[in-house]
């Protein structure tokens, strides 16, 4: 039989709450150390113990993240959801089971390999069995794929963190399966490989909200405010876990607060009080979370207090999928709170960028004194991805405009808190405690030198400041990175998680001669980079992972007229992490639509 | 004519604020002149306060007091957070804030919660009338029961008593005051922006416009009749200190405060010990069975810790921080990255 290297889609079916966490991450760490491009997905349930889990690793020598079209391994491990799992199989898939489970896998067009699990994990350890069952199919994969024992062992000693107890067990655990399979499945094995590639050191995988976690360490954080919230919490937890070794003095003094607060109201509200103060706060929630935030939102606008949050999106509306990945913040982010807002939100693609916008927002934030947003999702920030490292802040800190002196004051001439005095929309602020120009801070109406006022005019002009100033941010924020074809046909307009999947759609396209440019858009408000993407474009495509097309919206609202035409929105959610064929054939359908192509895919 | 300055060489007119926009004869205005004499009077420099406030008539107030200070009036009962964050981020300042019944018994009654939980280092000022002022005389959660607007139905769903609250939650300072006894609320504000930790300040203050009538519990006219005095409180600052005193069993008593300074109290009820809590309990319950308030020092409790040091934050306070105490090295971050490479 021909073998298959490096390309293919395992699926593991589990149950939650049953350690096979470890396990997969420990296949997955196996793969990258082997030097092969791999991607995990962790599709998750939101509950603690019982409830479906699949784990969906994807190796692919093209370096595609997404996961695959189809699986073409999968393991069954979980009772519950056996008989849909083994119908989802396409002819040819090698299917794993756990002979325990007692349950039969009746599917002649597929390689059925029969493995007594938790019988082979009893024999090592009664009381954990049920945990060390997971092994055992990592082990039986190792056969089948061909794994590296020294990268095995080098993952799983990773995975428990030199516990030696844990590393013994479970290698005995997986030596096991892999000698079950060795004698069982010598000659029917499937035609899946693993083989090593060269390995570049400087990779590894992690987290995004690891990422932003240590973004906003070495961005200055003075205060992490946050209530507990999937799929942010892990932000909240890096940041607090990596304090100690990064932000303690030698007595174990601290220089950034942290407060679990009572709700995100809370939350939102303290690292408002930490901006007005002259300290750097930042919170992270979710969509739900922003939602309770919106008034305060809307007060850090109008007041001009320097502040971040992160959303790291899952899907709404209200409780949604809590579990699940989606790009449905969007417009609520950039227009959030009731009244005339706008917002700078930052939207990173990789790793990389989830540390340096991590870090930046904080100057971004104090240089135009507003609140910042970090935009991610569930799929960006808790799965591992493949990280080439992360770059040291090369600026020093952007404090923003802060008069410290009453000789700063004395220069400028009629000194007011909300006074325009270098044109830009962005006026000089005191800090209490310096002794200088107090001022009453308030959402309220308020003229120029922050006193309460109700006046039309006033009013007015406050507001259009407020817009110049916003709209200034338009040609500095990150802006949006292009890869144009010199055909300069089709277009396609993208940003966020969907990095990951870009390529691949990319390919799938220009197989059926296409040449696509992309454009992936990494800030709002809109740099006028992106104006020029669809001009120069005769047709630019929209992709997301929502239903109505947000960013397509604010196009639509922010592009000249004329430009409007060209723009066709191509949105899609169903929670799931977006596998590119899927959104390559929205594509596909939307380019027919209008015109652009006449060609189907296969 | 000389000026008479305090302490810190400063006049009383250096505390003062912005004209009032208050209804005349407003309990809040009296409350506003209190601050302004209390701060003055302890010495504190207005620069080093910050005034804080949420939304209704009360929090209109920090415009009328402290036109030194900074300060921030937020949004509708969520001030606790603000202040929370403020704090966390210049542990020397004084944070004084004004609330009232809407603000802290309804909207706000999770973050006033929680900010006691913390401990938190604040003057919280309650300024209580029972009644929606703003939005025009619509009842709050601590009008009592039987209480009559000039206008409308009676009130016949049960009070919040927030002293009670605090004192349950362990709240390290809670006095209950009247707007119109100067003399025992000037103590009692003198002594909580002296205490480091959360210190509830409940002051029945009438609102003369739509609570005011003679059926209403706190009326001008009611209170007066009514208003018990639990202590007679006499605050001593720490910069003109008296000599330490024996006290004879049901006379008076001295407590220290955090700063040094000493609250005395005369004590009206033998029984009343400020360190108990469930004394102070028993004095609410009783005042309220017999329809009548309790006044003064209730509970006092020196020893928990503050939010701020609960936290254990350096010396310097955050916003002062250096670029370098607020950015790790990059030697730092290369460790880390190295440590994730396996190397």
């Amino acid at each position: 039989m021909d073998t298959i290297v490096n390309d293919f889609t395992l699926n593991i079916a589990t149950a939650n709450g049953t350690g096979s966490q470890s396990a997969n991450l420990i296949l997955m760490q196996t793969i990258a150390d082997m030097g092969v491009n791999v991607s995990g997905k962790n599709l998750f349930p939101s509950n603690i113990s019982g409830l479906p889990t699949w784990y969906i690793i994807r190796a692919s020598d093209a370096g595609y993240q997404a996961p695959g079209n189809r699986t073409h391994i999968q393991v069954l491990m979980n009772k519950a959801t056996w008989e849909a799992d083994i119908e989802a199989c396409e002819p040819g898939t090698v299917i794993i089971y756990n002979t325990d489970v007692k349950l039969p896998v009746v599917r002649d067009d597929c390689l059925v390999l029969a493995v007594p699990m938790t019988k082979m994990a009893r024999s090592i350890h009664p009381k954990l069995a049920r945990m060390i069952a997971n092994i055992i199919y990592v082990g039986v994969l190792a056969h089948l794929l061909n794994l590296d024992d020294d990268a095995i062992l080098s993952a799983l000693n990773k995975q428990f963190k030199g516990k030696q107890k844990a590393i013994e067990l479970n290698s005995t655990a997986l030596a096991l399966g892999r000698d079950f399979a060795a004698e069982n499945f010598g000659e029917e094995r499937g035609p899946y490989r693993v083989e090593a590639r060269d390995v570049d050191d400087d990779y590894f995988m992690i987290e995004g909200n690891e990422a932003i976690a240590l973004g906003a360490i070495y961005g200055g954080i003075t205060t992490l405010a946050w209530y507990p919230i999937t799929p942010s919490s892990s932000v909240a937890e890096g940041i607090i876990n990596w304090l100690p070794k990064l932000r303690h003095d030698e007595d174990g003094k601290t220089t950034c607060a942290v407060i679990q607060a009572e709700d995100e109201l809370a939350a939102v509200g303290m690292i408002i009080g930490t901006g007005f103060a002259g300290g750097r706060g930042m919170t992270a929630t979710s969509g739900p979370g922003i939602s309770l935030m919106s008034e305060f939102i809307g007060l850090a606008y109008f007041a001009e207090i320097p502040c971040v949050i992160w959303d790291v999106n899952r899907t709404g509306p209200s409780t949604g999928l809590p579990t699940r990945t989606q790009q449905g913040d969007l417009s609520m982010l950039y227009e959030a709170s009731h009244g005339d807002t706008q917002f700078p939100v930052l939207i990173p693609g990789n790793m990389e960028e989830c540390f340096e916008f991590s870090w930046r927002a904080f100057d971004i934030a104090e240089r135009l004194q507003t609140l910042v947003f970090g935009f991610s999702d569930l799929d960006l920030g808790m799965n591992k991805w493949k990280c080439s490292g992360f770059t040291y802040p090369d600026t020093p800190m952007d404090r923003g405009k802060v008069l410290h002196t009453q000789k700063e004051i004395d220069a400028i001439e009629n000194y007011g808190r909300y006074r325009d005095v270098d044109g830009d929309g962005i006026c000089y602020r005191t800090l209490p405690g310096s002794g200088i120009d107090p001022i009453l801070y308030r959402g309220t109406g308020k003229d120029e030198d922050g006193t309460y006022s109700e006046k039309p005019e006033v009013y007015h002009a406050n507001m259009e400041r407020l817009k110049r100033k916003i709209d200034n941010s338009r040609t500095w924020l990150p802006q949006p990175i292009l890869r144009e074809e010199v055909e300069l046909e089709i277009g396609i307009i993208y940003y966020g998680s969907m990095e990951n999947m870009i390529q691949e759609i990319d390919d799938i396209l220009e197989s059926t001669g296409m040449k696509v440019s992309q454009c992936r858009i990494r800030s709002l408000p809109l740099s006028p980079i992106a104006e020029k993407f669809v001009r120069d474009h005769e047709t630019t495509i929209i992709l997301e992972v929502n239903r109505d097309g947000q960013m397509y919206g604010i196009l639509r609202k922010e592009l000249p007229i004329e430009l409007v035409p060209r723009v066709h929105s191509c949105a899609f959610s169903d929670g799931m992490p977006p596998r590119a064929i899927v959104y390559a054939k929205k594509i596909m359908d939307v380019l027919r639509k209008v015109g652009a192509t006449t060609e189907v895919l296969s | 004519m000389t000026i008479k300055l305090n302490v810190i060489n400063l006049p009383k007119d250096d505390y003062k604020g912005g004209p009032s926009s208050l209804c005349p004869g407003c309990g809040h205005d009296q409350v506003s002149n209190v601050i302004v004499t209390s701060a003055w009077e302890n010495g504190l420099d207005p620069k080093k306060i910050v005034k804080m406030s949420g939304i209704g008539c009360s929090s209109k107030t920090p415009a009328y007091f402290l036109s030194q200070s900074h300060g921030f009036n937020t949004v509708h009962g969520r001030m606790p957070s603000v202040t929370t964050g403020a704090a966390m981020n210049n542990k020397e300042m004084t944070f004084l804030a004004v609330s009232g019944d809407g603000d802290s018994a309804s909207i706000g009654i999770g973050q006033l919660i929680h900010a006691i939980r913390r401990n938190l280092n604040m003057v919280y000022i309650l300024e209580n009338n029972g009644v929606y002022g703003l939005t025009k005389g619509q009842y709050s959660a601590t009008a009592d029961v039987g209480s009559k607007k000039k206008k409308g139905v009676t009130n016949e769903t049960q009070p919040i008593d927030l002293c009670a609250l605090a004192v349950n939650l362990g709240c390290t300072f809670v006095a209950r005051s009247f707007s119109g006894a100067k003399k025992q609320l000037t103590s009692l504000m003198k002594a909580a922006m002296s205490h480091k930790g959360f210190s509830l300040i409940d002051i029945i203050s009438p609102c003369v416009t739509f609570n005011n009538n003679d059926e209403s519990m706190r009326s001008y006219g009611y209170v007066k009749e009514h208003d018990v005095e639990l202590h007679a409180v006499d605050y001593i600052p720490s910069f003109s200190p008296m000599e330490e005193v024996e006290i004879p069993a049901g006379a008076y008593r001295d407590i220290e405060l955090h700063d040094g300074s000493v609250v005395r109290l005369q004590t009206i009820s033998e029984e009343h010990d400020p360190f108990n809590a469930v004394a102070a309990l028993a004095a609410m319950h009783n005042a309220e069975k017999e329809k009548k308030h309790v006044t003064g020092l209730l509970y006092f409790d020196p020893t928990k810790p503050s939010a701020d040091e609960d936290q254990n934050l350096v010396d310097t306070p955050l916003s002062q921080l250096s670029d370098e105490q607020m950015r790790p090295s990059k030697e730092s971050l290369d460790e880390i990255l190295a440590g994730f490479r396996g190397q």
